[in-house]
């Protein structure tokens, strides 16, 4: 080892993992890979600050279901309790909705700097699809979301929302009994909407986000323009 | 560099810290207090067992003065965010949800009437909160009010 008086305790603790793990050349590999110069610039953050709005919903969302009830009695109640009576309720609760407004937009500002800087082109097309997934999850997301407050915007919110589902040709019916539960909203479509926001979505999300990431990492940041 | 004492076996000595590291480090440990403090502080109070149990809240609301609501009054406060109508009768104070049960439009006390009134469909509802004219289905609900010295008391809890 190496033996420099040099040595602060931080690495010193790196290297007691080190020569346990053997993690430091990997880790290495996978954080300490450059930024190309023509890629330092604020819009080329936009997908970092999309994937950070992500995580924030992630710690919101689990601290707002410790006190979420999704029942067609108590959905209401619970949300003026998490306003009213819980510690920082209010807090936790706007920063989701507010940052699950953010999301979309940072989502679709990322999408316009692939767009525009053609970062889209061969080999990166897959990449691209699997973005366009993400972003169709995100809407998703919001549009699940929006009917849990159980308020009178969130049921006429989601009856037209779910009703353009109505009017695919044929199977419209159907599709709109499969998403509601019934043919109008109730307190199976509440269930169904939590389910598919809290479970369903975030399982996708991990799924495409892994794949975004991967191939990021694969095949780097486009050329320069 | 001064270096001083190196003994054997021991690792050799640190450097002293400089000017600039020292403040390197103090910045950066404050940002983390800050960082970390900032966080965390809202997630352990929202995580702590909250006051009330019951949704609709538990603890009794001090709405008003009783000056507020001379004898043959009424007015609507909020109480944990619903309307509440409190009224000065003469049998003493009393609190009515302010919700109309028909369809939700916010309740009024006609003075002239001495009733409750609905400004949607001219409903009416008498003190104890029973329909007395228009499509209402049911009655109000009311809530227990409590005088303490000169000040009114209303309890979360629907009685």
């Amino acid at each position: 080892m190496e033996t420099t008086s040099r040595r602060s305790w931080t690495t010193r603790v790196g290297d007691w993992f080190d020569e346990r793990f053997d993690v430091r050349i990997p880790l290495e590999a996978f954080l300490k890979k450059p930024v190309p110069k023509h890629a330092i610039k604020w819009y080329f953050c936009l997908g970092g600050i999309t994937f950070a709005l992500f995580a924030i919903q992630g710690v919101t969302g689990i601290l707002l279901s410790l006190y979420y009830k999704p029942t067609p009695d108590q959905a209401y109640e619970s949300i003026l309790f998490i306003m009213n009576n819980v510690r920082f309720g209010w807090l936790i609760r706007s920063i989701h909705s507010w940052s699950a407004s953010l999301m979309i937009a940072f989502c679709v500002a990322h999408m316009l700097r692939v767009y525009i800087t053609a970062s889209y082109k061969k080999p990166r097309e897959l990449n691209w699809v699997a973005g366009v997934v993400l972003l169709l999850l995100t809407l998703a997301f919001g549009f699940t979301g929006y009917l849990l407050p159980w308020d009178q915007k969130a049921l006429w919110g989601s009856t037209v929302g779910s009703e353009i589902l109505g009017v695919v040709p044929l199977i419209g019916e159907a599709l709109l009994g499969l998403l509601r539960g019934g043919m109008e909203i109730t307190g199976l479509t509440l269930t169904r909407f939590y389910g598919i926001h809290m479970l369903v979505l975030p399982m996708l999300a991990f799924v495409f986000l892994g794949a975004h990431f991967i191939i990021i990492r694969r095949q780097g940041i486009s050329g320069p323009l | 560099m001064n270096e001083t004492g190196n003994t054997a076996g021991k690792g050799p000595l640190e450097e002293p810290v400089s000017r600039r590291g020292l403040f390197k480090y103090a910045l950066l440990g404050f940002s983390a207090l800050v960082t970390v403090g900032g966080v965390l502080t809202p997630i352990i109070a929202y995580l702590w067992p909250p006051k009330q149990a019951s949704a609709a809240g538990g603890g009794a609301v001090n709405v008003a003065s009783t000056a507020d609501v001379p004898p043959g009054t009424g007015q609507v406060f909020s109480v944990y965010n619903k309307p509440v109508l409190v009224i000065n009768t003469p049998d003493g104070y009393q609190a009515l949800s302010a919700t109309c049960t028909h369809l939700g439009c916010i309740l009024f006390w006609n003075e002239q009437r001495q009733l409750i009134a609905c400004p949607c469909h001219e409903a009416y509802f008498n003190t104890n909160g029973a329909v007395v004219a228009g499509p209402p289905p049911s009655p109000l609900p009311t809530y227990r009010v409590r005088v303490d010295g000169d000040q009114i008391y209303v309890e979360g809890v629907e009685s």
